[in-house]
Order: C-alpha cells, then structure tokens, then sequence
C-alpha cells in the first residue's frame, strides 16, 4: 500500500498543474477545467489523510472522506452554473479567450 | 409616531420597486406626510412631549440608538420645512416614463433622509440619514441631469464627500473628546468638552458642515448642482438638505462654544465672502437657474451671520435672538427657493429657455405664474409680509444684540452692517431677472406661453400660504423655540463650568484661547 | 378706538386681498372695492382725529425675552397725517374711476393702490421703528408695483426697477441706523420708550448718536427723494398719473419727513444736534436748489411737478434738519408744509392727469397750449394749484412756506438765502408751465380735439382746489397738523414776508415774459440751461459709476470664483484626488491571470507569514 507521502505527493502535483494552467492558459474552458483540477487534489488530500487517520478501533476518520462527498456534490453545482456562465460570455462576447476580456480594467 | 414619517416614503419606494405607480406613489406618500407632519407639529405645539418618540437599540457598545423624536423646537421646525417642501416637490417637475421610477425613488429617499437626519436624537443616525439622503441626489444629477451632468454630478460627490468626511473625523473626534456613555443628543449634551480640545473640533465642524452648506470657498458645486439637478430634486436639496450644515452646527455648537469663538473672525469673513462675493457672482450670472443657484448660495451667508452672532456671545442666554433668528431664515430661505426652483422649471417648460436675454413680456401671457413668481422674488429679497423678512431683520437684529453704544462696533457688527449691503445686491439681481422674463414686451419665446393650470400651481401656491403665514406671523414658527426653563439652566450650569473671558457680551472679537500646547 | 384703528390698518388690506383672490376678473367691482374701502377709511380716520388718542398692540416675534411688536399709536401727529393720506387717497381713487376707465389690467391697478393704501397706513400708526421700517419697505413695493403697472413698456419696467432699488440703497443706511439707534437708546424700538434713555444720552456719545442720526436719515433721503438719490423720483412719472398724485407727490414721499418729525417728538430734537441736523438741513437746501433748477427747463409737464415735488420736499427736510437748531418749531414748520403740499400737489397732478388724460395721452407741454379755453374748469383748479406752490399769499403754501424761510433765516441764513432763491424760481417754472400749456394757441391735434374731463374727475380737483386756499386756516388745520408758530401767533408781515413776495413777483413775472405766445424754449440753447435740462448729468453720472462699479466688481468677481477659487484652490483638491485615483487605477489591468497571481503571490505570503515566520 502507497504511503501517505506518495499520495500527498500526487495531490501536489495535480494542484501545481491546475494552478500553473489557471496562471498560463488563455482559454477560459481551460482554465476552469484546470481550477477542477486543483479541487480534486485537494479532495485527494482529504481523502488521503482520512485514510491514514485511523481511530483506536482501527477504522478511518470517515469525516474527511464526508467532506469529500460534499465537495463534489457542490462542485458539480458550481461547475453548471459557472459553464453556463461561460456558454452566456461566449454568446455575447464571441471570445473565451481572457487576453480579450478586459472590460473591468479601470 | 415620528417613525411614520420615515416609513411612508420609504414603504412608497418599496411599492414603486414592486411595480407601483411611481408618481402616484411618490404624490400620495408626500401628501400624507404633510398631513402627518402638520399633525404632529400641532400635537408638539400644544405640549405633547412623551408619546410620539420611537427608540431602538440598534449596537450596544459603542451605544447606539435609532431614535427618532423631536428633541426640540428646531426639529419640528425642520421637520415641517421637510414634509411641506417634499409635498411641492413630488408634485413639480416630470419626467420620461422610463425615467419615472428612479425620479421619484431619489424623491422620497432624499425627503426621507431628510426627515430621518432632522428627527434622529442619536448622532450616528444624524449623520447617516443625511448620507442616505445624498446618495440619490448623486444619482439623479448624473443620470437625469442637464447639460455636463456626469461631470456635475462628480463635483458635487467630491465636494460633499469631502465635507462629509472631514465632518465625521471632527464628530468622532467630539465624541472622543467628551468621553459621553451613549451617542444620543441628549448625554451628549451634557457632557462637556475640554477646552484644549474645543478649537480644533470646532474648526473640523466649521469645515465639514459649512462645506455641505456650501460656505464660501466651498461653494462651487452648488450652483451647477441646481442648475443640472431636476427641479424637486433642486428643490429638495437646496430647500431641505443643505439645512442640514445649518442645523447641525446650531445643534452641536453648545458643546464646543469657546472653540467656536475662537474661530469667530474666520467665520466672519467666510460668510461676507457668501455674501459679498457669490453676491457679485450672482449679479453676474446669465441664466435664470444659475442665478438662483447662486443666490441660494448667497443667503446661507445671512444664516451664517446668526450662527456668527450666537457664536460671539457664546450661549443662547446671552444672545437669545440669534438661534430662532436662523431657524426661522432657514425656513424661510428653504420654502422660497424652493418654490423658485419650482416655478423656474415651470418657465423653463412653458418657454423652452431660461437664458434671461432671450425672455421678455412673460406676465402677460402668464399672470399667475408671474404673481407667484413675483411673490417668491420679493421673498427672496426680503419684503416685509414673506418668511424671509422675519428673519432677516431679527439676524440683524442678533447681529447688533452685542454692541454697546460706547465701543467701536465689533466684528459681527461690522459684518451685520455689509451684509446689510447683500439686501442691495440680492435686489439688483431678482428684479433684473424678473425684469427680463415678465416685464417688457414679449418676444419669440414667451408669444405662445400660457398660464399654469390649477394643477401646475397647486405646489406654488401651498408655498406661498406658507411664506405669507410664517411672514405675517412668525410667532406660528416661533412659539416652537420657546425655551424651557431646564434648557437655560443646563446652560448655565455649563458656562459656569467654562467662564467665558471677562468681556462685554459677545460685542468685542474674542481672545483666541489657551491652545492645547499651553 | 383701537379697534377702529386696527380696522383702518386692515380694511386697504383686506380688500387688496379680496381683489387678488375673488374679482380680479371684474374690474368694474375690484374699482368700486376699492373706492368704498379708501372711503371708509377716511371716515375712520376723520372720526379718530376728534377722539382721544389710543394705543394697541401685539407680538409679532418673540425670542426669549426679545420681542417684537406690531402696534398702532394714535397721536395728535399720526391722526392728522392719517386725515391727509385717505383724504388724497380717497380723491385719488375716485379720480382714478375715470381715468383708468379703460384700463386693461384695472383691478391690478386698484389692487396696488389698496396695498398702498394699507402700507402708508401702517408707516403713519407705527408705534416702533421695526414696524415702521415693515411698512417703509411695503410702501417701496407698492410703489414698485404702481410705477411699473404698464410693465409692457420698457420705460416702465425700468423705472419701476430704478425706484425700488434706489430706494433699497436708502434703507441699507435706514436699517443700520435702526439697529444703531436701539442700540444706543437702550435696545427699544419703540418710539414710547425713546424719550428717556435720549434725554440721559452722555456727551460722549454725540458722535455716534448723530451717525445713527443720519444713517437713519438715509431713509430719508431714499424715500424723500433727497440728493444724492434723487433720481428715480423723475422716472418714477411713468406709472398712472394718479399714481404720481397719490405716491410720489403727496403721501409716500413725505413719509421721510413725516418718519423724521416722528423720531424728533419721540426722542426729542437734541438727538439731531450738531452735525447731524446741520447735514440734513444742507441736502435739503441742495435738493431744494438742485430740482428747481433741473425744473426750469423740463418739457414733460408730470417731470416739471416732479421737480417741483422734490423741490418742496428739499423745504421741508431742510426744515427738520433744522430742529437741530431751532427746537421742534422748525420741525413742525416742515410738517406743516409736508400738509399744504399733499393737497395743492396732489391737485396740480390730478389737473396735470386731467390735461394728459385730454390730450389722448400727450405729455409734452409744447404740444399742448390754449387749454384754457377748452377745458375752463380744470384750468381754474390748476391755476389755484399752481398759485399755491408759488405760494402766492393768501393761498394754503404760502403759509407754510413763510414759516419754514423764517426758522431758516433765523438759525441757519445761508439756507434762508437758497431757499428764497427756490422762491424765484418756483414762480418761474409754474407760471412756465401755466403759460405754455394752458394759454396761447393749441400746438398739436391733441390739444385742439381736448374736452373737459367727465365730473368723476373734475370733482376731486375742485375738492381739492378748496382745498389748496383754505386748508392752512386753523379751522382745518388746527386739528389736523402739529402745533405750530403760525397757529399759536398768527401772522405778522416782516422781512421774510417782503423778501419772498419779492421773489414771488420776479419769477412770475419773468416767467410769464419769457414764455408768454412763445411755441419753443427761448432759453433751450443757453448751456447753462442745457445742464438743467440734463438734470447736470447725474443720472448718466449714476449710470457709469454703476456700470463700472457694480457690474465690473461682479464680472471681476465671476471670474476670480470661477478661476482662483474653482479652478486653483477647490480644484486643486479635485485634481489631485483624481491623481492618486489614477495611481490604483493602473493596478486594476482587468487581466484575469494578473490577478490570479497576485492571488497567488498573496496566499504565500499569508501562509509563510503564518507557518513560518512566527
């Protein structure tokens, strides 16, 4: 069985991808995929430490692995409403690409 | 009870925001606040103090209430000016439908506010009604005003942000100095403030509320203001808000009287530049809303003059006429421009123009509105039988309350003497316009003008009952400040605290006092 | 009768009110409103005058324990005067009935004579100076109201404006020297009070005493129409001729002398000792000389009694002015004067209305001429008029006049000298106007076509042409003027009687050699003449100084606000909170990633600073 390191280790690396690409890549799809990226690493951390925290009666802390649950479910939200938004920038925009969406700037 | 005036504009904006009939909304929620204001001046008037006061703990440490009553005459007076002026103003003016809902949310929001500042016996609502109440007139200059409205309404944010800011530092530095349990009027006003503290707090409210009430040099963003603003929103600003400055200062000064006497020369000159200065400035102006923008920037310098003469003789005992002086050229002045607001934007709609060279011949075609507007210019300008003339000469009179026939007149009434010259100047420039719109044969733009209808009048004429009510009887307003015996003693109690320079009441230019350093 | 009294005050008001707000639209009842209220007042006001005197009043404003009160103080003094207001009032109005038949705003123009009305009332029953001074104002606004009643024309429109403001830079003095006066008298306004606290004055104070003194006569001298503010008097003949009788020739003129006499029996003459006195008296003597000179060459026959009006009115402040001098005789001498005149002036205007109003509105005496023939009547009454202001013995101005030249020769004879000199030329000018307009042959279609006026008008100048002989005699007078030398002693001729009967028949006589068959001016083109003509250039002297004064302070001023204040100080502010605005505003790229980083770079530092730098 992997140690707790070697996963630690995997969920860096997922969330060091995921923020790498929000930092360097101009399509906002991508972007976003990237951010889900960096939301499952930190679900592999939870889980990961739920596993190796086990209690005096020898089973995990199933609290961690509940979070998890709870975080996918409210991703799974975020990630319709936020597509939409992103379908809705499209339409009136005709871009996805960041470099172009600057209306903010003061 | 009070509570009511608050709630019925702003249960008004909450049906306008539901799909309401903006105007009718606005129309009704003023009207009844008319009725209610006049009932619970009357109720005040014949001795009700008790009943009619609402008080809700809003935060607990630091203490703070939302407590609306009248804490004194001032307020009710204030209150009054408010509803009657929100009442002509719902009922001035109109707009595109589109613009309807936000025309008259910004309507009752201000009047709200207004009333919410004037009725709140806690500092910390004092000061955010006020705030709630300039946020819509921001709104309003820079979407529905005229001519270069955005960069207007920027001014007019600068300018009173600033003023407000600098007003906040100086009251919670008050707050600070008096170390009061609560915030309300009431403990506060009994506290008593060191003098080392006193000159510079005083100096902070100078500049805080004199730049809201635009005190010269503060004074340019008020009259583009008005000239851009939509009438009522004019109206209720220059009419209602601005008293605000006013109200506040007469309302805090016995907390700070020596530091504000220590100030007195710079007031002195800070009000004969209203005076003097925005005179000529006014005399100059070529545009009807312009020039009484101006003018209405002209005349705090005479409300300043009371506060002046108040401030020299450091408490209301010693100088008992000055307080209802400016209470009573407060409301005076906020009826009549408001009434001449209204009835320019009248003008403005029969003729197409307010340029005063391109007018002419007008009160022919239009006598009522030539009537009205005439009466409202001879206010203005102080005919005696008008709200305003009662003021004035009982500031003046205030003014020279101090002099004795011995001394070379002081400073207050040096200046009561060249403010005297602003009834000249303030002349030269009313009857120059009225001269120019009604008088003379009529030209190109008044040949198809027609009189106002009844409805078109109704506001005017409300404002003119009230002008000539207070003008031929001024003891209706007056009877309000009648001053109870316990606010004498109170005072007395705090200038035996602080005993003032040994000196001749008030007549001679007060030493500057020991500064903090000493 | 203090009931009667309030209601002599109120019922001008009231039916100014009711004319307002009910039958504007019916000139035919606002006119007769308005002739039965001027009626009633006047029996009101002959009924106080045989009734003990009587005072009343109420609070107007109160401020702690300042007050302010509205009362009515019926003296000897206010009953006469108010015997004199509603008596020429009320022939106005009548006259008026006829004059402005066919008017098209007459319910606005009786409505402004009610108002009138009411507010000279109220100067005459004032018991205190603030409410004196309500009522001063009043009356400017009447009067403002009147002069411009045919607003259409430009003339008007700004004659109207001239008045008022003229007026209000007199009071500017007036209001200061109120406030001074009550400072010094032990802050009271009312003139009940003022005796005491005058008569303890101490000497140091004189000079500021008499300061107040004259700023209080600044009022004066606006309302009088006195030098140096003489000039919107002239202007002011462009309202209704009736108007001119009623305001600006017999009641509100005089209200400066009556305002004058009034503080004089309240606080006593010593109050107007030293210069004070001696500089009133002055400008009265200058105005007096000023306007009879600017009289002698006007052609417009209402500018010529205005001239004359301000040629009397120089009389009788220089009469009060004297009281400084002379004691309260000198200033009764005035007040008697300011009596006789209200009622030949008033004649001469109405008579001079009657003329205009015949000639289909011509006012330039040189059109008219041979009216004697033609309208007989009003002729006979204008020549009494006439007669009277040339104080032509036995006639009432005579009277009046000997008495003012007496007090004058005996305290002040440089005065006495100018006033005998206007003795010449008052005759002159008359006998001038008398000559051209009314004898000799018509000049113009106008006169020729002229009919005697309808008796609605020819009944109050006969009325009023009784008047003008017998109202000096002491069975009208006695009870009516203040007490004065002619009534206590009679009269015995002496120098001054000589001397101005002399000076009567010169400028009469001179006058009528001059200009008798003549159809223009013999002296038009004498320079000297032409500088009276022009009235010395005063109002055109006025106009500049205003122009540079007023409008380039305002102009040098409008642009200082705009540039200094707006622009450099207050601006300033502005600018550089727009500055650092800009500054934050470069840190806001809109850049998605940029912010990413940041967000990133934050977190770092919020976790290095938390995990390890503790």
């Amino acid at each position: 069985m992997a140690s707790l390191q070697e996963y630690l280790f995997v969920s860096g690396l997922l969330f060091a991808i995921g923020l790498a690409g929000v930092l360097v890549r101009r399509n906002i799809i991508v972007i976003f995929m990237c951010l889900e990226l960096m939301l499952s690493a930190a679900n592999l951390t939870l889980v990961a430490f739920s596993r190796f925290n086990t209690g005096p009666d020898g089973l995990p802390d199933y609290n961690g692995q509940v979070l998890v649950f709870f975080i996918i479910t409210v991703a799974a939200a975020e990630v319709a409403v936020g597509l939409a938004i992103i379908v809705a920038l499209y339409r009136a925009r005709q871009t996805v690409d960041v470099e172009d969406l600057t209306s903010m700037r003061g | 009870m009070t509570l009511a005036l608050i709630l019925l504009p702003l249960f008004a904006v909450i049906a306008i925001l539901m799909g309401a009939n903006p105007r009718a909304a606005a129309r009704n929620a003023t009207g009844m606040m008319l009725f209610a204001g006049l009932g619970l001046a009357a109720l005040w008037a014949l001795g009700t103090r008790t009943f009619l006061g609402v008080d809700f703990l809003v935060l607990s440490k630091p203490e703070i209430h939302l407590a609306l009553n009248f804490f004194d005459g001032m307020s009710v007076i204030m209150m009054l000016l408010s509803v009657i002026v929100a009442y002509a103003a719902a009922r001035t003016g109109d707009c595109e439908d589109r613009h309807a809902k936000l025309w008259n949310i910004s309507l009752l929001l201000i009047a709200a506010g207004a009333v919410g500042a004037f009725l709140s016996t806690d500092l910390f609502f004092f000061y955010a009604f006020h705030e709630l109440a300039l946020i819509p007139t921001f709104l309003t200059i820079g979407i529905l005003g005229r001519g270069d409205r955005k960069e207007i309404a920027w001014k007019v944010t600068i300018y009173l942000a600033f003023g407000s800011i600098i007003l906040l530092a100086g009251l919670l530095w008050l707050i600070a100095a008096s170390g009061t349990p609560d915030l309300s009027f009431e403990s506060l006003l009994k506290c008593t403030v060191p003098v080392a503290a006193q000159r510079g707090i005083a100096l902070f409210l100078l500049i805080g509320f004199g730049t809201l009430v635009s005190l010269f040099p503060f004074h340019s963003w008020a009259a583009p203001a008005y000239a851009s603003a939509p009438a009522p929103i004019s109206m209720l600003h220059a009419g209602v808000l601005k008293k605000f400055g006013l109200y506040g200062l007469l309302r805090l000064h016995p907390l700070v009287p020596i530091g504000m006497a220590s100030w007195l020369e710079l007031i002195i000159v800070l009000l004969l530049g209203n005076i003097l200065w925005v005179g000529f400035v006014t005399i100059n102006q070529k545009r009807l809303d312009s020039m009484l923008g101006n003018s209405s920037v002209m005349h705090m310098g005479y409300i300043f003059l009371a506060i002046a003469a108040l401030i020299a003789a450091q408490s209301e005992s010693a100088n008992p006429i000055a307080k209802p002086a400016a209470i009573l050229l407060m409301f005076g002045h906020g009826v009549t421009i408001a009434m001449l607001f209204g009835l320019a934007d009248r003008i403005e709609r029969l003729t197409g123009t307010l340029e005063l060279r391109d007018l002419g011949g007008l009160a022919k075609q239009a006598p009522k509105l030539a009537f009205l507007f005439g009466l409202a210019a001879m206010a203005s300008i102080g005919l005696p039988g008008l709200a305003n003339f009662a003021g004035e000469v009982m500031v003046f009179i205030a003014g020279f309350k101090g002099w004795e026939p011995d001394t070379p007149p002081g400073w207050v009434q040096i200046a009561t003497i060249l403010s005297l010259w602003g009834l000249v100047i303030s002349a030269v420039y009313m009857l120059r316009a009225f001269r120019h719109i009604f008088q003379g044969p009529t030209v190109e733009f008044t040949r198809n003008a027609s009189d106002l209808s009844a409805r078109d009048r109704s506001p005017a004429v409300l404002l003119a009952a009230v002008l000539l009510i207070v003008g031929l009887f001024p003891n209706i307003l007056l009877q309000f400040l009648e001053q109870p015996e316990a606010v004498v003693a109170r005072e007395q109690a705090h200038i035996t605290q602080h005993p003032r320079p040994p000196q001749p009441a008030g007549s001679a230019p007060v030493q500057p006092h020991p500064s903090p350093s000493q | 009768m203090e009931y009667l009294a309030w209601l002599l005050l109120l019922l001008p008001l009231l039916c100014a009110a009711a004319i307002q707000f009910g039958v504007k639209d019916s000139p035919a009842a606002a006119a007769n409103l308005s002739v039965a209220s001027v009626v009633g007042t006047f029996l009101i006001a002959v009924l106080l005058v045989f009734n003990s005197d009587f005072s009343s009043s109420f609070t107007w404003a109160t401020a702690g324990t300042f007050t302010i009160q509205i009362g009515i103080l019926g003296d000897q003094l206010a009953k006469g005067m108010m015997v004199v207001v509603t008596g020429v009032g009320m022939l106005v109005h009548i006259f008026s009935l006829g004059y402005m038949k066919d008017d098209e705003a007459k319910a606005r123009y009786f409505g402004g004579l009610s108002i009138f009305m009411f507010s000279m009332t109220g100067i005459v029953l004032a018991d205190n100076f603030i409410m004196m001074f309500i009522f001063w104002e009043l009356v400017g606004f009447s009067s403002y109201l009147l002069i411009g009643h045919w607003f259409e024309k430009k003339s008007a429109a700004e004659a109207a404006k001239k008045a008022f403001l003229v007026n209000r830079i007199g009071d500017f003095g007036f209001m200061i020297g109120i406030l001074m006066l009550w400072g010094i008298l032990g802050q009271t306004f009312l003139f009940a009070e003022m005796e005491a606290p005058a008569k303890a004055l101490p000497e140091s104070q004189a000079t500021i005493v008499g300061i107040a003194v004259l700023l209080i006569f600044c009022g004066a001298v606006g309302k009088s129409a006195q030098f140096p503010l003489h000039v919107w008097l002239p202007d002011a003949m462009e309202g209704p001729t009736p108007v001119s009788a009623l305001i600006h020739a017999a009641t509100m003129v005089a209200a400066g002398v009556y305002m004058l006499f009034r503080l004089q029996v309240a606080a006593g003459t010593s109050i107007f000792e030293g210069f004070a006195g001696t500089t009133i008296a002055w400008i009265g003597g200058i105005t007096t000389l000023l306007a009879a000179l600017m009289a002698t060459q006007q052609d417009d026959i209402k500018r010529v009694l205005a001239y004359s009006t301000l040629s009397q009115l120089g009389y009788m402040v220089m009469a009060v002015g004297l009281a400084g001098e002379a004691g309260i005789e000198a200033g009764q001498a005035g007040m008697f004067h300011l009596y006789t005149h209200a009622w030949f002036k008033a004649l001469l205007f109405l008579g001079s209305g009657a003329v205009i109003y015949a000639c289909h509105h011509e006012q330039n005496m040189w059109k008219m001429g041979g009216l004697f023939r033609r309208m007989p009547k009003t002729t006979m009454t204008f020549a009494v008029g006439t007669l009277a202001l040339m104080a032509a013995p036995p006639l009432s101005g005579f009277w009046s006049k000997e008495l003012i030249l007496a007090q004058a020769l005996e305290h002040n004879p440089p005065l006495f000298w100018i006033g005998a000199g206007v003795a010449v030329l008052t005759p002159f000018y008359m006998m001038r106007l008398f000559v051209v307009a009314f004898l000799g042959k018509p000049r113009d279609h106008g006169a020729e076509k002229a009919k005697e006026v309808p008796p609605v008008m020819l009944v109050p100048l006969i009325i009023l042409g009784v008047l003008a002989v017998v109202s000096a005699f002491s069975l009208i007078a006695s009870s009516i003027v203040p007490d004065n030398d002619f009534h206590a002693h009679g009269f015995h001729p002496n120098m001054v009687f000589w001397i101005s009967l002399g000076a009567l028949l010169l400028g009469a006589g001179g006058g009528f050699l001059l200009y008798h068959g003549r159809s223009s001016d013999p002296l038009a083109n004498n320079p000297l003449f032409k500088l009276f003509r022009n009235k010395f250039y005063l109002d055109e002297l006025y106009l500049k100084l205003v122009g540079l004064f007023q409008d380039t302070v305002a102009m040098a001023v409008h642009f200082l606000d705009e540039f200094l204040i707006n622009g450099m100080i207050v601006g300033g502010l502005a600018r550089s909170t727009a500055g650092l605005g800009n500054i934050f505003r470069r840190l806001q790229s809109g850049n998605l990633q940029g912010y990413a980083i940041l967000f990133g770079a934050g977190i770092l530092l919020v976790i290095y600073l938390t995990v390890f730098a503790r």
